[in-house]
């Protein structure tokens, strides 16, 4: 039998940055990634100590008004602890992602739909690969490194800190 | 007991023992090629292949099938997966050359895995037919 073969998405060219995280390369697009900066003003968080599924993150960051919430993307992949030196901040978002190290950004012309065989929380991470350089590369889907729910609880939980802090 | 008339099966190894998959299910047989890993939770899954611009997932059942001591995996056994209505390559790493073959199968007699849907009887050997699905729905669920 003839295999149907899943088209890859084919489109106007996409800008990506280029990250890796525990010796894994990644990609993200450009779009999503308001600002790439040094861990320098980090400021150590202590919700994710009292409620384990916030653990990845470790950090916020206040800027221009608004705080973000700093995601290890080693805990979020479930890779070992690994050696993060920059921070991507995410647009429009509440979370920036701790990260070892940029490389470059690069433009992609096809997004290959992440193979079905793949079938956990690989789904809501990627939102496909890249072939560069004959290498594939996940394309990370911004939009999952923490979500809404997540968001408001990291908020009640900094909100309830400073109210203990205050008084 | 006799299962069906003669039908085409391709022969794989793994370690000292050989598998078959019917083979309208395969594809190719592949070179050694790089496996390429990134972060993920299925079960199974080694990584993927980049051949000819199409990303082919590599699905290591040799653990489920012979257990740990299965020695290094050399080739790549393409075969197609079924996803509902939908088609996709998968490569089985196996550790040496395959052999198509021509014969009747035959019923599994006594007990044997659901995935193992019959046997071929060969010289000295009797060969397990694989349901690719079977298996590694079966491993997934362990």
């Amino acid at each position: 039998m003839r295999q149907k073969r899943v088209q890859p998405r084919r489109g106007a060219s996409e800008n990506v940055i280029l990250f890796t995280v525990g010796g894994f390369r990644f990609a993200i697009a450009a779009g999503a990634v308001s600002e790439i900066r040094s861990m320098e003003g980090l400021q150590r968080f202590f919700g994710g100590t009292r409620h384990k599924a916030m653990a990845k993150v470790l950090y916020t960051l206040d800027r221009n008004g608004a705080t973000h919430f700093v995601v290890s993307a080693a805990q979020h992949f479930r890779l070992p602890p690994s050696r993060p030196t920059r921070v991507l901040i995410l647009r429009h978002a509440a979370a920036a992602l701790l990260v070892d190290s940029t490389d470059r950004m690069t433009e992609i012309s096809v997004l290959h739909a992440l193979p079905l065989a793949f079938n956990r929380e690989e789904r809501d991470w990627y939102r496909g690969l890249a072939i560069l350089n004959a290498e594939a590369v996940p394309v990370v889907n911004p939009s999952a490194f923490l979500s809404r729910g997540e968001v408001a609880v990291l908020r009640a939980i900094t909100e309830q800190m400073q109210g203990v802090a205050v008084g | 007991m006799m299962l069906d008339d003669q039908k085409s099966f391709v022969l794989f190894p793994l370690g000292r023992k050989r598998f078959a998959l019917p083979a309208e299910k395969v594809t190719e047989l592949a070179k050694p090629d790089r496996l390429q890993t990134f972060p993920h939770r299925t079960p199974l899954l080694a990584g993927v292949l980049v051949r000819r611009g199409r990303i082919v997932p590599v699905c290591d059942v040799a653990h489920a099938l012979v257990g740990p001591d299965a020695p290094p995996r050399k080739f790549y056994l393409i075969a197609n997966r079924q996803f509902e209505s939908r088609n996709e390559w998968t490569a089985i790493p196996v550790t040496g050359e395959c052999e198509l073959t021509s014969i009747q199968p035959q019923r599994p007699a006594g007990k044997l895995p659901a995935y193992v849907t019959g046997v071929l009887s060969l010289d000295n050997e009797i060969v397990e037919i694989l349901a690719l699905e079977e298996l590694i729905a079966t491993e997934v669920a362990i």
